[in-house]
């Protein structure tokens, strides 16, 4: 993107701990959204916690085997509307997968080279990006299903992630 | 997703069946003609050219079932963009020369006349021809994400989770 040219290993962890926030956030949205939703959704609801916990947790990894301070996650977050009921825990879980989306998208942007022996060498591409990839299909796969679930017109966005 | 495979091929016999072979059916690997010494392809050619392939596929099929229309259109939609954007990516790394670009012999063969793309009858093979070319075109970009510099890598992963999702949503 357009940052200014840090070295290539300090624009992953940065890039890293980006997601990582995502991450946290989205782990705090889910308990929030189970609030609202309906028998017939607490499985998708249950299913992307899990989800993000487990990214969360993996990512925690990564960048404390590598002698970073994993960021913590914060006490609360701003929703971008009010959730009192469905509709706005729909909203919720859309941007929140919108939000890691981009986060991991960012990753892969900024991971293209690692500095002989520098940090995250061990999670050098292809590894880091596999894990980006993965983590950014399957935000996008349960923003759509969310879209679907707020009988949002339109379901799928071309690029998920993308600015 | 060797099944995945094997399903899109045969969609494309069916489409050479059906006497939609007129000059240059898109091949799944190949580029087009050149007369002496061509540079290498771009690893991202393929993927233009399977998206150029979804896009008719997702309209006949989208024109043909309606039960599937909604998904197919919006499948098209999305694998235009995807089409789009990796012409532009394949443009920018090599411009087309001004001088020759008019009668260019390289991009314009495939999209100039792109062959009728014919949508299986059967509904239900509609849809599983529709969701073995997502596996495919899934799998093709993210077979590239590691292999390029990051910012196609970036936008082979979010075409990759596109795809991924008209998968998940196909009824």
């Amino acid at each position: 993107m357009s940052a200014p040219a840090p070295t290539p290993h300090r624009a992953t962890v940065a890039a890293l701990q980006d997601a990582l926030a995502t991450e946290h956030a989205a782990v705090w949205a889910y308990g929030l959204i189970s609030a609202f939703v309906p028998p017939e959704l607490t499985d998708q609801v249950d299913e992307a916690a899990t989800a993000h916990r487990a990214r969360r947790d993996a990512t925690e990894r990564i960048l404390s085997d590598t002698g970073v301070e994993p960021v913590p996650t914060e006490p609360a977050y701003r929703t971008p509307s009010p959730v009192i009921d469905l509709a706005g825990a729909l909203v919720l879980a859309v941007t929140a997968e919108g939000d890691t989306a981009a986060a991991w998208r960012a990753v892969i942007e900024n991971s293209g080279v690692i500095e002989n022996g520098g940090v995250l060498e061990r999670h050098a591409q292809p590894g880091l990006r596999t894990t980006a990839l993965d983590a950014l299909v399957g935000a996008a796969v349960r923003a759509s299903r969310w879209r679907s679930a707020a009988g949002a017109p339109v379901r799928t966005v071309p690029f998920p992630g993308a600015p | 997703m060797t099944v995945a495979r094997a399903v899109r091929r045969r969609v494309l016999a069916a489409a050479l069946g059906a006497g939609a072979l007129a000059l240059g059916v898109p091949p799944l690997a190949g580029c087009t003609p050149a007369q002496s010494t061509p540079p290498p392809p771009d690893p991202l050619e393929p993927v233009a050219e399977q998206a150029e392939i979804d896009v008719r596929l997702a309209t006949a099929v989208a024109a043909a079932h309606p039960d599937l229309a909604r998904s197919a259109a919006a499948l098209a939609s999305d694998r235009r963009q995807h089409a789009a954007a990796l012409r532009a990516e394949l443009r920018r790394v090599r411009p087309v020369p001004p001088a020759t670009a008019p009668s260019s012999t390289t991009a314009p063969a495939s999209t100039t006349a792109p062959p009728p793309v014919v949508a299986p009858l059967d509904p239900a093979d509609a849809r599983a021809t529709l969701a073995g070319a997502l596996q495919a075109a899934q799998d093709m970009a993210s077979a590239l994400v590691a292999a390029v510099p990051g910012h196609r890598g970036a936008l082979l992963a979010s075409i990759a989770a596109c795809c991924a999702s008209h998968q998940a949503l196909l009824p």
